[in-house]
């Protein structure tokens, strides 16, 4: 056969197929048909028919066959609708009757990002709250694990059918795009983006009510979001902006692009001189000329109603652009300045010095990522504030830096974008930027705020005397311009004790602390400075050893933060930690372990129980379980902790291998030597594969597998995984470390038993002198060697 | 008469196609062994699959100016490949491997479909070709839908075409192909 004959069978085939039996072959004798294409037009019209057919098991079918009839208390009902996720039924429920739409993600097993998405749903749901969005009602799971949740089932038309049904006005159909676009706004004040705004999402109920549905592609403006969530998925093309087509970053206007386009089909073609430009400020293909939020073109939609001229007018859009934020800075500053007490909240809520420093990177760094929203709300820009990457965000605050410098003829705007922008930069770790910028704030005023600014900056860079100094000018200057008690001065203490407290002055902290708490605690006083004082002096009373102190305060800032954040913030979680990290090193093993069980009660729920925090969280309460000796116990939550990290660093990770070392640790400790040797062969692999066969972590996992030979007395094994675990310090370590060092000395121990009483001594005499010299040298290797040596000179006589 | 001569089917580029393809080819086998080893009794539906290494891929640079359709497009074919792989060195070997192999995770894949074994599923591969040869857009139709797992609008959309010519040409074929497969090879 060749295509043009294939073609003739098929225009017969789509003649015939729908005729009756008789018909069709009335049509067949009429078109003079010969006998042999009959006979292939019969096979073909017997397979259209035939049900057992391979295409017709479309593998999407047969996995809906798990939908029960019954959701928690809702009845399903029929099926309206599926996506790419999911499918939505309408349910009922029995005990009130009332209806609702049941959302139910489809092959929930197929990975944690898939879950997360479809929570990320819910969790949008949950957290908006506007007439226009339709509500969450509840939220489960199957017994297999498949999530659902119920939502307000919305009864309407698609935004325009209903507007041509019931043949509305130009006036009444841009009103419903304005209530459409207050919608949109609550869900961008919530840092939400919706992404796939068109008529089918959008339902007017018979009492003319504008519903917004569907935010399973919606994007959240925080790092609690997917990071893998940039660009577009399904949305549907005719309404997605250019950008998103493209797959470039999206933001606010990206929602802006749609709201236009819907209203564009809306109002046809009647339109005059500045509804045109409304509609094509709205639709602009390049964003940076679109209306840079949809409060914007609310305002304009409104001007528009009122017959007031529009903001936005073409020639002079540029100028406007860059004159708004002149115009709303005090808008854009108070956000800013939100953004920023945020993220410097964040700096207080940890002990050791090193985790301080990254946690609070890490939560600053979300925090700048809501200000980029802020601030992208107020001015636009090609900037997504999308949970990608901090460098989105740097880019944001470049902007900003060249916004401030050109606002020379306003001295005190320019100083105080200065000390924020360089207060942002300081959080995400550039100090060099911060260093500048919060330089030019103290020269353009020498104020207190400006001077613990800098003193912190210095502190971060380990200028301790120059800290200290500035630091106490701030201290001074406060005290000469305030009464006694004032806000200020409280601060300024607590940025002298913060310092203090970094370079090591514990004993000239804790005085200076105290007075910021004792002013901080006066009624009147904002909670959150009292809190990070409180911390602060926490941090001091730890490190100087009061754990009891410490863990007093530390009591007494969680209470403050349950109250200002709730019982379930993550902050609140980070002071259990230290509570924990408290008792563990007081060696009250078992009040650390229900610390941080009940941390793990707030970031397994809030991050998910895929999210590596969780992980850490559990690895925390594993080491606290190690040490009552619980080992399965640990055994058990570590476990939990690899599969964690297995899915979300992959199998061949550092990552992976440091929680299979625990594992094969604890093995080992418990006897269970075939599980050691197992966890410990796959931390070879793991640190083999990820530095291409050259680190120390791999001597260190040989080491440990050997130990697991030597605990089976199979000396002849351990000896060659010492040996290659040296040959690997001597090519990745500094000469003399206290790896080699012990690695010395379990050779030593292997030659011993494999009676080379002169190789052994060598090793056990050279591990012991390295293992000596070290600042803390581990007694018990120390003693493992002399006892061995003692085995040798008595062996020798 | 319909109108004859070149058919609009979204143009695959050799260039791009390749490398999207083997980053899809490569995401979707990856996928397909992961789910198997968290889940060994999970079903494997390709259009979960093919969404999967779409959401995973499409944040990589590499895919900035890729269209969701065209890239489910590119792995449809992708996913085709995989499969027919898998059937072929399946039917060589037809004994278990001891360690949990991208076969095995595939084979539940073949296993949903009414063709159990690789036999026929090799055969369907066979006939896709052969319609190719007769019309390139019923090919093509078949095999976004199938192994894409793509919605009649979207198959419509990545093709070019109407979707009224997606569900006409899609009977049509079914036929053929049915007819092809049941014939005696």
């Amino acid at each position: 056969m060749n295509p043009d004959q294939y073609e003739r069978l098929q225009d017969l085939f789509h003649a015939v197929a729908d005729l009756p039996l008789d018909a069709r072959q009335a049509y067949l004798n009429e078109h003079n048909i010969g006998p042999e294409t009959c006979q292939e037009l019969e096979s073909l019209l017997a397979e259209d028919a035939a049900t057992n057919h391979v295409l017709d098991q479309d593998l999407l079918t047969a996995t809906q066959g798990f939908v029960p009839r019954q959701l928690g208390p809702y009845r399903l009902q029929r099926l309206l609708g599926e996506g790419g996720m999911g499918v939505v039924y309408l349910g009922e429920r029995d005990d009130l009757s009332s209806l609702a739409a049941i959302k139910i993600l489809r092959d929930a097993w197929l990975s944690p990002a898939r879950r997360s998405r479809f929570q990320f749903e819910q969790r949008t749901l949950a957290q908006l709250n506007h007439p226009s969005i339709a509500k969450l009602y509840d939220a489960d799971t199957l017994e297999d694990g498949t999530p659902w949740f119920a939502m307000e089932y919305v009864e309407g038309l698609p935004l325009n059918e209903y507007s041509n049904n019931q043949n509305l006005s130009v006036e009444r159909r841009i009103r419903l795009i304005l209530e459409v676009a207050l919608a949109v706004q609550h869900a961008h004040q919530h840092a939400v983006i919706h992404r796939d705004l068109k008529p089918s999402n959008i339902l007017v109920t018979a009492s003319g009510v504008v519903k917004l549905l569907d935010f399973g592609i919606a994007k959240q403006l925080d790092s609690t979001g997917d990071p893998t969530q940039t660009g577009l998925r399904l949305m549907t093309p005719a309404y997605a902006a250019p950008e998103q087509l493209r797959g470039e970053p999206v933001g606010v206007y990206t929602d802006v692009y749609s709201l236009g386009v819907i209203l564009k089909e809306l109002v046809g073609s009647e339109l005059d001189a500045d509804l045109q430009l409304l509609i094509e400020t709205a639709i602009h293909a390049d964003h940076a000329h679109r209306y840079a939020s949809a409060d914007a073109l609310i305002r304009d939609l409104q001007h528009y109603l009122g017959g007031e001229p529009l903001d936005v007018r073409p020639p002079r859009f540029m100028y406007r652009a860059s004159k708004f934020v002149r115009r709303n800075r005090t808008a854009v500053l108070a956000s800013l300045v939100a953004a920023i007490t945020l993220a410097s909240l964040s700096t207080f809520y940890t002990l050791q010095l090193r985790r301080a420093r990254n946690e609070a990177l890490a939560e600053a760094s979300r925090s700048s990522r809501i200000r980029g929203f802020l601030v992208n709300l107020f001015q636009g820009g090609d900037l997504a504030a999308g949970p990608s990457s901090d460098l989105r965000v740097v880019t944001l605050l470049d902007r900003g830096v060249a916004e401030a410098t050109a606002l020379a003829n306003d001295p005190d705007t320019q100083t105080e974008l200065y000390r924020t922008l360089g207060g942002a930069y300081q959080k995400l770790g550039r100090l060099d930027q911060a260093d500048s910028l919060i330089t030019k704030a103290v020269y353009g005023r020498r104020d207190v705020e400006n001077l613990n600014m800098l003193a912190l900056l210095r502190t971060d860079q380990a200028k301790h005397d120059e800290a200290e100094k500035l630091a106490r000018e701030s201290l001074v200057l406060a005290r000469s311009l305030h009464p006694p008690g004032h806000l200020a001065i409280g601060r300024a203490a607590t940025a002298l004790g913060h310092v203090l407290e970094e370079s090591g002055g514990y004993d000239k902290a804790v005085p200076v602390l105290e007075e910021a708490i004792h002013i901080l605690s006066q009624p009147g006083q904002p909670a959150s400075d009292l809190a990070a004082a409180l911390l602060y002096l926490g941090n001091v009373r730890f490190y100087s050893g009061k754990f009891d102190e410490s863990g007093r305060l530390n009591e007494q800032s969680l209470q403050i933060y349950r109250k200002l954040h709730g019982p379930s913030h993550p902050l609140v979680a980070e002071i259990l930690i230290n509570l924990g990290a408290i008792q563990q090193d007081t060696g009250n093993y078992r009040q650390a372990e229900t610390y941080h069980r009940q941390a793990l009660g707030i970031i397994e729920p809030y991050f998910g129980a895929d999210h590596p925090k969780t992980a850490s969280t559990l690895t925390l309460i594993g080491r606290a379980l190690v040490l009552q000796k619980r080992l399965d116990e640990a055994s058990g939550l570590l476990a939990r902790a690899l599969v964690i990290r297995e899915r979300v660093y992959g199998l061949n990770h550092p990552q992976v291998a440091s929680t299979v070392n625990e594992l094969g640790t604890n093995a080992l400790a418990s006897g269970k030597l075939a599980d050691a040797e197992e966890y410990f062969g796959r931390m070879i692999q793991i640190y083999e594969k990820s530095y291409s066969g050259k680190h120390y972590l791999i001597g260190i996992a040989k080491s440990n597998l050997a130990s697991v030979y030597m605990r089976r007395e199979q000396w002849s094994r351990a000896e060659p995984l010492f040996r290659q675990s040296l040959v690997m310090y001597a090519q990745t370590l500094p000469p003399d470390h206290i790896n080699e060092g012990i690695g010395r000395i379990k050779l030593g121990r292997t030659l011993l038993r494999q009676k080379q009483y002169d190789s052994a001594r060598t090793e056990l005499e050279h591990g012991a002198s390295i293992v000596a010299k070290q600042a803390n040298p581990s007694v018990s290797w120390l003693d493992n060697a002399k006892k061995d040596l003692a085995e040798l000179s008595t062996l020798k006589k | 008469m319909r109108p004859r001569g070149s058919i609009n089917t979204t143009p695959l580029e050799p260039s791009v196609l390749n490398e999207t393809f083997s980053l899809a080819y490569e995401e979707l086998r990856r996928l397909a062994v992961q789910v198997r080893i968290t889940d060994p009794r999970a079903t494997i539906n390709p259009t979960a699959l093919v969404n999967e290494a779409w959401i995973k891929l499409a944040a990589s640079p590499k895919f900035s100016w890729t269209s969701p359709l065209h890239f489910k497009r590119v792995a449809a074919r992708a996913m085709r490949q995989l499969l027919v792989e898998s059937a072929r060195r399946r039917k060589a070997l037809k004994r278990c491997a001891p360690l949990i192999t991208l076969d095995e995770s595939l084979a539940s894949l073949l296993s949903t479909s009414a063709s159990s074994s690789e036999e026929d599923f090799l055969r369907l591969d066979e006939a896709l070709h052969s319609l190719a040869k007769l019309s390139e857009r019923q090919s093509a139709i078949i095999e976004s839908r199938f192994f894409g797992g793509l919605a009649v609008e979207e198959t419509a959309q990545a093709l070019g075409i109407s979707e009224a010519t997606v569900l006409r040409d899609w009977r049509a074929a079914r036929a053929w192909l049915g007819r092809e497969l049941r014939s005696p090879s």
